[in-house]
């Protein structure tokens, strides 16, 4: 078994990433959003990362952060042990060819006056990788690998489905044989039956190539279809982060548990009722003292609105930000966790 | 059936385009009973908004329904001016769209807004309009509502703006609520909130439901009966407990199998293989022939009809007994 080091091939610290927001044309106004407001974690090879929780928590904003794409506020990306934030453009430049991205929208990330050919074939082009017969060979072998014919090569992105679409801009991605990729809600405009080619395609994908992915997604169940560990992000924070089944089956973070449970389930004989939370996100402008779940959460104290928890591993491999995480009696915390089993 | 509410028999829309007319929905029948909520589910164009559009006489200009009957309480829908039509879907049918932006008017405050649908259509005054309004707000979970009423829509987060989208749909106690992927747009712990208040909605005011989704969560969540379209035709109708136990439709079959299940990991998802057809080059005989596991030469030259298997459950596929 390798050593933790040898499997980290990303690390990200205290990164923030704040935006400057300017108000108003006679009376300005400046406030900062905290898109990004203080994350922490490590990402293995070869493992997919699933990171989900809610509309503006920061999400796609963590992505762009980890392929170099936005500077970041304050902290480090490393990626093999290189930090991301410190490196000059030429080696950003490298670097990127190891990092890629699929969008939501196939239809906005892919330009409509090129071919087919043309859009898979870019990278190898604009990287001097690949001219004449061999790319041409590159991209059919490319199209191959994510179920599109060869014919479809001189056809224009209209011409395509949805699903389709993904396809292409998965063979865009996998043309610089990168190492990691970061699936930005992926598979989230899809339909049921064509998300499911897809994420069975990026499966497949992630076996044959030993890809490591960031797969960032809304949709619950997809995100446990695919991942190998979870992270839950609420305000710009990671709130919990765990092995999938862990997460799913014992969270322990208020919000966490509050999201799994509202999740409608396909099957009509496990209809219950929600214990919904109320309210909705407050606005990263201005995020709430304390704890940034304290105005939702139903386990909430006064030390919870002053005191931001902090996030520490209190069971093994398990993360979470809370002060009074909801653990089962017989549950073994770590020693130096700073959690106590009796609340 | 005496307490049928809705009746859609045949309908057939079509648009006219570049190309000449294509025609998105070929003949869909279903019905709803009163404190019923069915659940339309189907693909991407599959023509779920479109047989909502028609039904509720809003069609864009470029479309018409060609064919068919709509009826509702003994009413021929078809046969309506423009100004009854108008009159009954303030009245007795309401819709809430996926964008709320699309039926709120952004120059005007919630609270006139409300107050105006009100007036119009449960006769009140402004005064009363508006003790009203903010009740409405305050039964779909708005907090602060009068504070609410000054406020504009973009003043508000989507999930507010989905409620008040609600509330303004509700004002006028409609028999029939037709909801278009009302909660697609928001996030889950949101979603359960308006799941939640429409479920509420059936039980204290036996109002009736369509609900729009391709989510088949939400379906499970919500609807009694299931009508499962493809291709702008109904290929299964079922009560639901029975689609999700036994579905015949080797459509309906794949859909169901190809939902991440949240509680019980698989290496690999059941996939249906292919995409959707498009509308103006359908397949000859069964639409979803090119996607089918069970297809055979039969399937590319008859249509199937809707035929049903019991009282309740109807299935368009020739090769599927029983
Ligand atoms: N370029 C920008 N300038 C200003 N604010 C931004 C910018 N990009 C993102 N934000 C804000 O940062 C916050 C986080 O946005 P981000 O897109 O990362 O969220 P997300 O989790 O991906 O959400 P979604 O699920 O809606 O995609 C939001 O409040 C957003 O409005
Ligand atoms: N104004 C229009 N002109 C021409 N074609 C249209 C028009 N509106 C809809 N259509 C077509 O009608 C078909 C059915 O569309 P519809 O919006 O009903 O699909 P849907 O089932 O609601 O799909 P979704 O799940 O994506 O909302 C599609 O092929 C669509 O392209
Ligand atoms: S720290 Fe307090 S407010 Fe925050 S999630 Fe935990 S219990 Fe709830
Ligand atoms: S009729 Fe044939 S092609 Fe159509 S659903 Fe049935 S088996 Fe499949
Ligand atoms: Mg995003
Ligand atoms: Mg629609």
């Amino acid at each position: 078994m390798q050593s933790t080091e040898e499997r980290v091939i990303m690390e990200v610290i205290d990164l923030k990433k704040h935006f400057d927001l300017t108000k108003g044309f006679i009376k300005k106004t400046h406030s900062k959003i905290k898109a990004v407001d203080g994350l922490n974690f490590q990402v293995y090879k070869g493992e997919t990362l699933g990171i989900v929780g809610e509309s503006g928590c920061g999400k796609s904003t963590t992505g762009q952060l980890m392929l170099g794409l936005l500077d970041a506020t304050e902290g480090h990306i490393y990626f093999q042990n290189e930090d991301i934030s410190a490196m000059s453009q030429e080696e950003l430049r490298k670097a990127r060819r190891d990092l890629q991205v699929i969008f939501q929208d196939p239809y906005s990330s892919l330009n409509p006056r090129m071919t087919v050919e043309q859009i898979i074939g870019e990278p190898l082009v604009v990287h001097g990788l690949a001219s004449g017969k061999e790319l041409k060979e590159q991209v059919r072998e490319l199209m191959k690998l994510v179920g599109l014919r060869e014919h479809q090569m001189k056809l224009y992105p209209h011409e395509f489905s949805g699903g389709q679409r993904q396809r292409i801009g998965i063979a865009r991605a996998l043309a610089l044989k990168p190492k990691v990729i970061v699936c930005d809600e992926a598979v989230s405009a899809l339909d049921v039956s064509i998300q499911a080619q897809i994420l069975n395609l990026l499966k497949k994908l992630q076996k044959e190539m030993n890809l490591t992915y960031i797969f960032i997604a809304h949709g619950l169940p997809a995100v446990r279809h695919i991942s190998d560990r979870i992270g839950v992000m609420y305000l710009g924070k990671m709130v919990e982060l765990a092995d999938r089944n862990e997460l799913f089956e014992h969270p322990l973070h208020p919000y966490t548990y509050a999201l799994l449970d509202s999740v409608p389930i396909p099957d009509p004989k496990l209809r219950k009722e929600h214990q919904l939370i109320k309210g909705e996100i407050p606005s990263p402008i201005n995020p709430p003292s304390g704890c940034p779940f304290h105005p939702r959460c139903p386990f909430a104290t006064e030390k919870c609105k002053i005191e931001v928890p902090e996030y520490r591993e209190i069971l093994p491999n398990h993360f979470v930000a809370c002060h009074y995480p909801l653990l089962q009696e017989d549950t073994n915390v770590l020693p130096d966790s700073g959690i106590s089993k009796v609340k | 059936m005496s307490n049928e509410l809705l009746k859609v028999d045949d309908l057939k829309v079509r648009f006219k385009t570049d190309e000449g007319y294509v025609s998105t929905v070929n003949g869909v029948s279903f019905s709803v009973e009163q404190g019923e909520t069915l659940a339309i589910v189907g693909e991407s164009g599959s023509g779920k908004s479109v047989t909502s559009l028609a039904l509720m006489g809003i069609l864009p200009a470029n479309g018409e329904i060609y064919e068919g009957a709509i009826t509702f309480e003994d009413k021929d829908l078809r046969s309506l001016s423009k100004k009854e039509y108008r009159k009954m879907r303030g009245d007795d049918i309401a819709m809430i769209f996926q964008e709320p932006m699309t039926a709120l008017n952004p120059v005007f405050t919630i609270g006139y807004q409300l107050r105006e649908t009100l007036i119009v259509h449960n006769n009140m005054n402004k005064e009363q309009a508006h003790k009203k309004g903010i009740e409405m707000l305050e039964t779909v979970g708005i907090p602060d509502s009068d504070r609410v009423m000054g406020r504009f829509p973009h003043q508000l987060s989507g999930g507010m703006r989905q409620r008040v989208m609600i509330a303004m749909a509700l004002s006028c106690n409609p028999k029939l609520l037709i909801a278009d992927e009302p909660t697609t747009a928001l996030d889950v712990t949101i979603q359960a909130q308006i799941l939640t208040l429409l479920r509420n909605l059936k039980k204290n005011s036996n109002t009736s439901i369509i609900i729009i989704t391709h989510d088949l969560g939400v379906v499970a969540e919500l609807a009694d009966r299931v009508v499962v379209m493809y291709a702008g035709e109904v290929v299964e109708v079922a009560p639901i407990q029975e689609l999700f136990d036994n579905p015949r439709h080797p459509y309906t079959r794949g859909l169901i199998s190809s939902i991440p299940k949240i509680h019980d990991v698989v290496d690999e998802l059941y996939s249906i293989e292919g995409t959707v057809p498009n509308p103006s080059n359908m397949p000859t005989g069964c639409k979803f022939h090119p996607r089918c596991p069970l297809a055979d030469i039969e399937c590319t030259k008859v249509h199937p009809e809707l035929e049903y298997i019991s009282e309740k459950h109807a299935k368009r596929c020739i090769k599927v007994k029983g």
